[in-house]
């Protein structure tokens, strides 16, 4: 296929991106002791992109033939073709990327073929007995393994021929408790780029469990929270959330033309100086993050991009037509999701540097305020960075004391006033962000995390 | 091609047998597509895309295995892979297929012609979208946008009978609209259109009522704090009450006990202004069929009667493990195991103007959209209310930013005080305002 793809590229009048993907993915869902789902997913095929009088045009197909891939790039010129035709705005140009050749492989001794399907098996089922087991109010338990093997080859006119091959497989563990008339939930998920002992090292199924059934069961009888401004500590789930979704949506810089908040302020302060924010196919911290890549699908190797620097804001993360607009190399952040979709601007691994201050003592410092823990999959953002997230566990903070768990706790704000009141960064670092995708017209496996941080945030709640 | 599709999908049920499947079923999904974005208020990019995508699902005895490929020309991996998994996975009696059921004959949903669309008259429609927002008013920008022309074909086939297959075509058009005037930025307002034929094209309403949104949030102030009556837009119905709704109706949720209304057919569940009705045979419907994931007729299911709970939706698999009849609500495409979904979810529209709506109001919040978090066990949500006016004595007094609203959807249910004659498509579904009581709203 390498050969196939290069030599289409290679006869190509016009510039030309070619990518093959083949992925199989396995579900096992378990529910209640009942099988969901039990599903192998195939896909193969190969996207096609040109770029013709200053626009891009798209084609996918399933057939991999010469022949096949012959009539996708033809279809994708003359899409080209019909979008300069309509096009008003700035014509596309792209930013020198220098060739990108070899294989770049997940690193791990313990990949997932390795595990039989029973294996599997045996395993959601063992944890969502656990769940059910756990407390005589779990009503409901669900468990969902997930994996993802991949092989993607991108080639360019340029000379570009890299093949990568990636593992992804992730678990969440849902927990139902009721009682008197009151539902509640505790959903627990961990994801990484890896094989079978990374997953299971970075967070252990007992310990998904017993969160799960946790959060679920003292849910049911906590109050709710009052609303208002307040004084929080987010843990690195929550602050991971908010990098990507809040803060990093905001510097993607295709979202930055169509007009947003960060736009016109590179070099100004936008966050406390306590915040380094960065995106990096490649981070130094914690192994095995789910947005692991070493090349875009564009071909350009991924790097650590520095967002912001002790609270000034300096880069955007783009592709390579975003990146000759603004006059700077591309950042490594093209990425299609499958082989029918255009490479985008997306993140990779999106995170807060640590700090050098115990998370004890970050609570110590609090008066009067919150503890905030896990992103309970819920909310939006805006590229005015105004957010919304929905909050898994909030406690009351009293003097310096985590106290009682608050229901119903959501976390709203401009995300910029939120980095601007941080005084604190712990010294811990954790991904918390890698069971889930990021949509954004199609999806993508990112992840995200930090230390824990103390700031103000508003909290939404019930009115007393 | 419904037929070739068709042959393939009962070839595939004999090479599941010939693996070791007792039963087996293959759907099969063939998908056109051409659309056009729009960023930043010019056309992105141009795409094409045909693909086919077949599903396999395979009994052996009672235990179920699932395998999907776009491998046209081979199934045995994909049989061989369900085969697979079926004998590793536990058995469950209510594993089943359903048996072969007449099917009604929904009209308007090809349009013969559509093949004839191509990528040039994609590429008008987008710019034509641009056009009609400049006219609209200068300050808007449409963000973002997309033009889209599908044509597909589905087919499903199983060895108890079934053989179903059904071309269609659907136009679809969105655009998120912001306006900007001076140092200020407008709330984005979101709007969608749909239609079957191509003669049918219409890109401008959706695009103006888009940019006259946006342009009214202009200029917004903190708003206010209190309890009481908000106006919720179509969009903010979907926002907040449609997952919660479907998440109880749903009978997959009623098995596994996660449905607050397992226990409350007949009985009222929401305010007797309110009737929900679930029709995938309707002409020319966005989310219209014949048939659904697994081959089983659509119909007219009401699912709730002037506040009454009268039917949840059902696959073939919670009718038998419920004992009740299968509605035809299997959902989900050839890459997935039969879910349960909604065709096209309709509220009954009320008699009143949206303006009677507001005139009504002495103090309340007229939300446009809403960003935030709905749990649909508990039906708690709390979120920011977009493109909201704060209403007064009757009259719109201002747009407000940053305003939260919170409550339960379950008491916001019942608390629905008047629904609009005048109705909005969304996606597939048909929503009209509703005036709700008993929300928290606390100024931003």
């Amino acid at each position: 296929m390498e050969n196939l793809l290069e030599s289409t590229v290679r006869q190509s009048s016009s510039w030309i991106e070619a990518r093959f993907q083949e992925r199989r993915s396995l579900i096992l869902s378990v529910r209640n002791g009942h099988f969901d789902q039990c599903s192998s997913v195939r896909a193969s095929g190969a996207g096609i992109r040109a770029l013709v009088g200053g626009a891009f045009g798209f084609a996918s197909t399933t057939d991999l033939s010469e022949r096949g891939l012959r009539n996708a790039v033809s279809a994708a010129n003359a899409l080209a073709d019909a979008t300069s035709r309509g096009k008003t705005g700035q014509l596309v140009r792209l930013a020198p990327a220098a060739p990108t050749r070899g294989t770049f492989a997940v690193a791990t001794n313990d990949p997932l073929d390795a595990h039989t399907l029973e294996e599997k098996i045996d395993l959601v089922l063992r944890i969502d007995e656990q769940i059910r087991r756990a407390s005589p109010k779990i009503t409901s338990s669900s468990v969902t393994y997930e994996e993802t093997l991949e092989e993607r080859i991108v080639a360019t006119t340029e000379g570009t021929l890299a093949r990568v091959l990636d593992m992804k497989p992730s678990l969440r563990v849902l927990a139902v408790a009721a009682a008197d008339g009151k539902q509640s939930m505790g959903l627990e998920t961990v994801g990484v780029t890896g094989g079978w002992a990374e997953l299971l090292a970075r967070r252990s199924p007992d310990e998904l469990v017993a969160e799960a059934v946790r959060i679920a069961v003292d849910q049911l009888s906590a109050p709710h929270a009052p609303g208002g401004p307040a004084t929080v500590v987010l843990d690195p789930e929550l602050v991971g959330i908010l990098c990507h979704e809040a803060i990093g949506h905001t510097v993607e810089a295709d979202i930055v033309l169509g007009g947003a908040i960060t736009a016109g302020k590179l070099g100004t302060r936008v966050a406390s100086e306590l915040v380094t924010m960065c995106d990096s196919g490649c981070p130094p911290y914690a192994p095995h993050p789910v947005g692991l890549m070493a090349v875009d699908d564009e071909g350009v190797r991924a790097g650590r991009t520095v967002l912001v620097e002790r609270g000034i804001l300096r880069s955007f993360l783009h592709n390579r037509e975003t990146a000759a607009f603004f006059g700077v190399p591309p950042t490594g952040n093209a990425r299609a999701f499958l082989y029918s979709d255009e490479p985008i601007i997306r993140m990779t691994n999106t995170y807060i540097e640590p700090g050098d201050t115990p998370v004890e003592a970050l609570l110590a410092g609090v008066e009067d305020g919150y503890y905030l823990r896990g992103f309970a999959m819920s909310g939006q953002a805006d590229s005015n960075a105004e957010f919304m997230f929905g909050v898994r566990e909030a406690r009351r903070i009293e003097r310096g004391k985590v106290g009682a768990m608050l229901r119903g706790v959501t976390i709203s704000g401009n995300a910029f006033h939120v980095l601007e009141s941080i005084d604190g960064l712990g010294n811990d670092f954790a991904w918390e962000n890698g069971a889930g995708v990021c949509g954004k017209g199609q999806p993508a496996k990112v992840d995200a995390g930090g230390p824990h941080v103390r700031c103000r945030i508003t909290l939404g709640g019930r009115q007393a | 091609m419904m037929d070739e599709l068709l042959e393939r999908c009962r070839e595939g049920c004999e090479a599941a047998k010939k693996h070791g499947a007792t039963d087996a079923e293959v759907v099969a999904q063939r998908a056109e597509e051409i659309s056009v974005s729009i960023e930043k208020h010019d056309l992105q990019i141009a795409r094409s895309s045909h693909e086919s995508t077949f599903g396999i699902r395979v009994l052996i005895g009672d235990r179920l295995g699932f395998a999907s490929t776009n491998a046209t020309r081979d199934l045995s991996d994909a049989c061989r892979d369900a085969i697979t998994l079926a004998r590793a996975t536990p058995g469950d009696s209510h594993n089943r297929f359903p048996d072969s059921q007449p099917l009604p004959t929904v009209e308007n949903l090809l349009d013969e012609c559509a093949s004839e669309f191509s990528a040039a008259d994609a590429v008008d429609c987008a710019s034509k979208m641009l056009r009609v927002a400049e006219a609209a008013d200068r300050r808007v920008i449409v963000g973002d946008g997309a033009f889209s022309s599908l044509r597909t074909t589905r087919a499903v086939a199983n060895t108890l009978g079934v053989a179903a297959s059904e071309a269609a075509s659907l136009f679809t058009h969105h655009v998120l609209v912001t306006a900007k005037e001076d140092e200020r930025v407008s709330s984005m307002d979101f709007q969608f259109g749909a239609c079957r034929h191509a003669k049918d094209i219409d890109v401008a309403p959706a695009v103006v009522l888009a940019c006259r949104n946006a342009i009214d949030s202009l200029g917004s102030a903190p708003g206010e704090t209190f309890q009481g009556v908000v106006i919720l837009s179509p969009n903010a119905v979907l926002d907040i009450l449609v997952a919660p709704l479907l998440f109880q109706t749903n009978a997959r949720n009623v098995l596994r006990g996660l449905s607050r209304w397992r226990d409350r057919l007949g009985h009222p569940v929401a305010s007797p202004a309110l009737s929900v009705v679930d029709d995938g045979t309707r002409p020319g419907g966005v989310a219209s069929s014949s048939f659904d994931r697994e081959g089983v007729p659509h119909a007219a299911l009401p699912l709730i009667e002037r506040g009454r709970l009268v039917s949840f939706l059902h696959n073939t698999y919670s009718s038998s493990a419920l004992g009740v009849p299968n509605t035809g609500h299997a959902a989900g495409s050839a890459n997935t195991l039969p879910m349960i979904g909604p065709t096209n979810l309709a509220l009954a529209p009320g008699a009143a103007s949206l303006e009677e709506l507001v005139t009504d109001t002495d103090q309340g919040l007229l939300v446009g959209r809403f960003s935030g978090n709905v749990d649909p066990i508990s039906g708690d949500f709390s979120g920011v209310a977009k493109a909201a006016h704060l209403l007064r004595h009757g009259r719109r007094v201002c747009p407000v930013a940053g305003t939260l609203v919170a409550g339960n959807v379950f008491d916001a249910l019942c608390a629905i005080m008047d629904i609009s004659r005048n109705t909005q498509q969304v996606f597939g579904f048909t929503l009209p305002y509703l005036r709700i009581g008993g929300v928290s709203v606390t100024a931003g």
